[in-house]
């Protein structure tokens, strides 16, 4: 049994289909990657895997249950955690309480109280090393440091599935080795299966990564062995447009 | 270990030595009693509101009618009370009761409905609950529809001649004080709570919040029925001190406003702010009354410009933000 | 039941919504453009009708110069409040707009008491009466019906055919991209709050036009009510859902108060107000974007 089954989801905006029949899966502590160029559907299918977006048509099986209609703070209790994109922090509130409200309210939930979920949030900021910023508010943070704060919020939440969105865009190349390596090392201790979401087809991600999807215009084209589908001339095609099919 | 204790509990300790203070000169000085109830009253209906409005950052411009229905709730008692013969205590009883059931239920009504709605809507929708709740009292003359409910026969004769200063001075004043702080204690506790740290995180960004697993629709219900009976108590108590209740004042949205003044002037969300607004404004009302008789609310609306402009997270929050480096001010200021 | 009651009561709930339609346009409209719930709407309406009668009483002006006069006012007001205190609150939380034009109002309406008092005032101005029927409909207050009208024509032609409209309603859609065409935005938004305000304090004197009496400091809070339901009929923004919500609301009126009038109620009129917010609580939670959008 796959740990997170995506079976056949279609979802619209209108008369937009953002996703046309998207099936995925992915294993207990794996990791994948989902490359797609802008306006592919990436983000409406995280949306659609972790409840933002309830799809049309399709289902979800998450450990063999069917979660296609639960809500996004359910989903987050059974322990499918997300890192946005456009980093959202509570920037009113410090470092710390924010990542303490994602230990709060992860799959630890009830079993832990508020000082507990300190000691988590301390733990994940000392390892994302941010824990001398721990009492800044999550506001007067940078650019990066925002990222890092989405991850170890994230990660608070000792999630079993952690889905980052372009979690490495903008940042520099030296800086992008130290996050996958980070997120590498906590996943395979913790067993988390990850999903990462890029754009562009960053080497590092790509080495990170177990298997790989490609997703256009809201279907996946592509999937399979990292090597495989680098190999693919389809891909170069999605990337380039057909008008340079015969050129490269 | 202990020492660390009481420290990360200072703000709470601050607050309730502030309470026994206006208490103890509320008994020392008469002739600044009334004003003094009059603050305990604000601060109780100010930190019962900041649960909701500071906490979560919806704004109910029909708050007023959790205090309205507070009022009927105990006329309501007290008429029946000495309607049935019952026996006085029985009948202040009654009252708090009804009073928690009524504004208890349409709470739980309007929460269970008008919190899908976000933002301005959410207010729209509460501005219309109040004024609905007021003509359907009028129109169609539910408990002495326009004419109002006059209580003071009815305290006599519970009472006894008397025993009437007590019902309506001492027990009411008694009786606000004791919800002033419990409401602050429960403020308080909610904020160092999952549940508080769930609702900070509604304010802040509701949709992420839903992500990271906060069940928003339930902590904003259960927010928003905590403080409308909270409030629905204070108004319980008020009736005792005004003895005549009716629509229009009930459910006056300008009473709405005063009470989002002085949370946001303290510092919404902020366990000391409601005590610190509080102070301000009854002060400042009071001696703007007696120096500028008339020219209160006009002053008042520059002050709230001024707050809206300056200072968004009251002067609570703003200290706090701007010392926010230093653990101890962290740490004392809440 | 007399039909020719129902012919005049349907004529007079057109009237009375197409006043009640305009009355709403000004609060959509800024709502479409910045966001914005102004609830210093209201006072904005009283002002417009305190501007008919000074200008009635003492220059013996009639409300139809009061018109013109109303809109400069309300226009220059809007924008000076723009520059002065709203542009600092766009696109911050919408509790702080809701407080800063709640401060507004009450501001105008402490100006409006201290300067003429809480008498109940009127003037008279009198072009007429038309019988349908047994019944009557002063002409005034027809015309007051056909201004209303006009205005919403020319306002959306305005916004549909010039230059200038389709910047408003590009803001309107999307200020990040407006900008980055070249649209000063803030003039913009500076202009939009300003027209809102303008037909906030016209459609006063419009009022004034129906019913010259009555007039209060405290005129416009009714009317502010009344707007939130007639706005999230016609879909919050939507400038002609505003009217057809208003004609809408119109009709309904003249209908059920002689209908709780007829059932023997206490009050017909808090049972029409309580039964208008009723409607409102119910759009707002079947139809929160208004009744005739998708």
């Amino acid at each position: 049994m796959h740990l997170l089954e995506v079976n056949n989801v279609t979802k619209r905006f209108g008369g937009i289909t953002a996703l046309k029949n998207v099936s995925l899966y992915i294993d207990s502590g794996e990791k994948i990657a989902i490359i797609g160029p802008n306006g592919s559907g990436k983000t409406t299918l995280f949306n659609v895997i972790n409840g933002v977006y309830i799809p049309e048509d399709g289902r979800i099986i998450y450990m063999g249950r069917d979660i296609t209609k639960l809500s996004a703070h359910e989903r987050a209790k059974l322990g499918i955690a997300r890192a946005f994109q456009i980093t959202r922090p509570f920037p009113g509130l410090s470092v710390r309480e924010n990542v303490m409200i994602g230990a709060l309210f992860g799959t630890l939930s009830e079993k832990i109280n508020t000082r507990e979920a300190l000691k988590i949030a301390d733990e994940m900021l000392k390892l994302v090393g941010l824990y001398n910023k721990r009492d800044e508010l999550a506001i007067k943070l940078t650019g990066p440091e925002r990222k890092l704060l989405e991850l170890a919020r994230a990660l608070a939440m000792k999630p079993k599935i952690l889905l980052l969105d372009e979690i490495v865009a903008g940042m520099p190349p030296a800086k992008v080795d130290e996050i996958v390596d980070l997120v590498k090392n906590v996943a395979e201790r913790e067993n988390i299966a990850v999903g990462v979401m890029v754009e562009h087809v960053i080497r590092a991600v790509i080495r990170f990564a177990e298997r790989v999807y490609v997703l256009d215009r809201g279907e996946i084209v592509l999937s399979g062995k990292v090597e495989d589908v680098m190999r693919n001339p389809k891909l170069r095609e999605i990337y380039l447009g057909t008008r340079f099919k015969g050129g490269v | 270990m202990i020492k660390g204790k009481i420290i990360d509990h200072t703000s709470l300790i601050i607050m309730i030595f502030s309470y026994i203070i206006i208490w103890m000169l509320k008994t020392s000085f008469p002739e600044y009693s009334q004003m003094l109830t009059l603050l305990l009253y604000y601060i109780a209906i100010a930190q019962a509101y900041n649960i909701f409005l500071g906490m979560t950052g919806y704004v109910d411009f029909g708050y007023v009618s959790y205090f309205g229905l507070g009022l009927y709730g105990m006329a309501l008692g007290v008429s029946y009370a000495s309607q049935n013969n019952l026996s006085s205590s029985e009948a202040i009883i009654l009252g708090m009761i009804l009073s928690v059931i009524l504004a208890g239920s349409v709470a739980g009504v309007v929460g269970g409905i008008a919190l899908r709605l976000r933002g301005a809507f959410f207010a729209i929708a509460t501005i219309g609950l109040s004024q609905a709740l007021r003509y359907l009292i009028e129109g169609a003359k539910i408990w002495g529809g326009a004419e109002g409910i006059i209580i003071a026969k009815d305290l006599r004769k519970l009472f006894g001649e008397e025993g009437f200063s007590y019902a309506t001075i001492i027990l009411p004043d008694t009786g606000i004080f004791i919800l002033a702080v419990a409401t602050g204690i429960i403020m308080y506790l909610i904020r160092i709570s999952r549940l508080g740290y769930g609702l900070l995180a509604i304010k802040e960004d509701e949709d992420a919040a839903k992500v990271f697993g906060v069940n928003t629709t339930l902590y904003k219900f259960v927010a928003f029925i905590i403080s409308a009976v909270l409030t629905s108590l204070v108004g319980s108590m008020w009736t005792l001190k005004v003895t005549a209740i009716y629509p229009p004042e009930s459910f006056n949205i300008t009473f709405s406003v005063e009470f989002i003044v002085i949370v946001m002037l303290g510092g919404g969300g902020t366990v000391l702010g409601p005590l610190i607004g509080a102070s301000i404004y009854s002060l400042s009302k009071y001696y703007l009354g007696v120096y500028l008789p008339g020219l209160q609310l006009t002053v008042f609306s520059i002050i709230l410009l001024l707050i809206v402009l300056l200072f968004r997270q009251g002067i609570v929050g703003e200290l706090r933000s701007f010392l926010y480096k230093h653990e101890i001010v962290r740490k004392i200021i809440r | 039941m007399d039909p020719g009651l129902i012919i005049f009561l349907f004529l007079q709930g057109l009237v009375l919504g197409s006043i009640y339609g305009i009355v709403a346009v000004g609060l959509s409209l800024i709502f479409g453009i910045a966001r914005i719930i102004n609830l210093s709407h209201g006072a904005l309406i009283m002002w417009g009708a305190y501007t008919a009668l000074t200008f009635f009483v003492g220059y013996n002006l009639s409300p139809l110069g009061s018109l013109f006069i109303a809109i400069v006012v309300g226009l220059s007001l809007g924008a000076s409040i723009f520059y002065l205190v709203l542009r600092r609150l766009i696109g911050a939380h919408e509790l702080t707009t809701l407080l800063a034009t709640f401060a507004l109002s009450i501001f105008l309406e402490e100006i409006a008491r201290l300067n003429y008092g809480l008498d109940y005032r009127g003037f008279s101005w009198s072009l007429g009466v038309v019988k349908i029927f047994d019944y009557r409909l002063t002409y005034s207050s027809i015309l007051a019906g056909v201004i209303a009208l006009s205005t919403v024509i020319i306002l959306t032609l305005f916004l549909y055919k010039t230059r200038i409209g389709s910047a408003l309603r590009g803001v309107a859609q999307d200020p990040v991209g407006a900008y980055i065409c070249g649209i000063d935005v803030n003039k913009i938004y500076a202009l939009g709050i300003g027209i809102g305000f303008g037909l906030a304090m016209m459609s006063g004197v419009i009022i004034t036009m129906y019913n010259p009496t009555g007039i209060n400091p405290y005129l416009g809070a009714p009317y502010l009510l009344k707007s939130f339901v007639i706005v999230v009929l016609g879909g919050l923004g939507s400038i002609i859902g505003a009217y057809v919500g208003g004609i809408i609301f119109g009709l309904a009126e003249v209908v059920l108060f002689p209908l709780y009038d007829y059932l023997h109620f206490h009050s017909p009129m808090s049972m029409t107000l309580f039964t208008e917010f009723v409607i409102l609580l119910i759009l707002l939670l079947i139809r929160p974007y208004g009744l005739f959008r998708r």
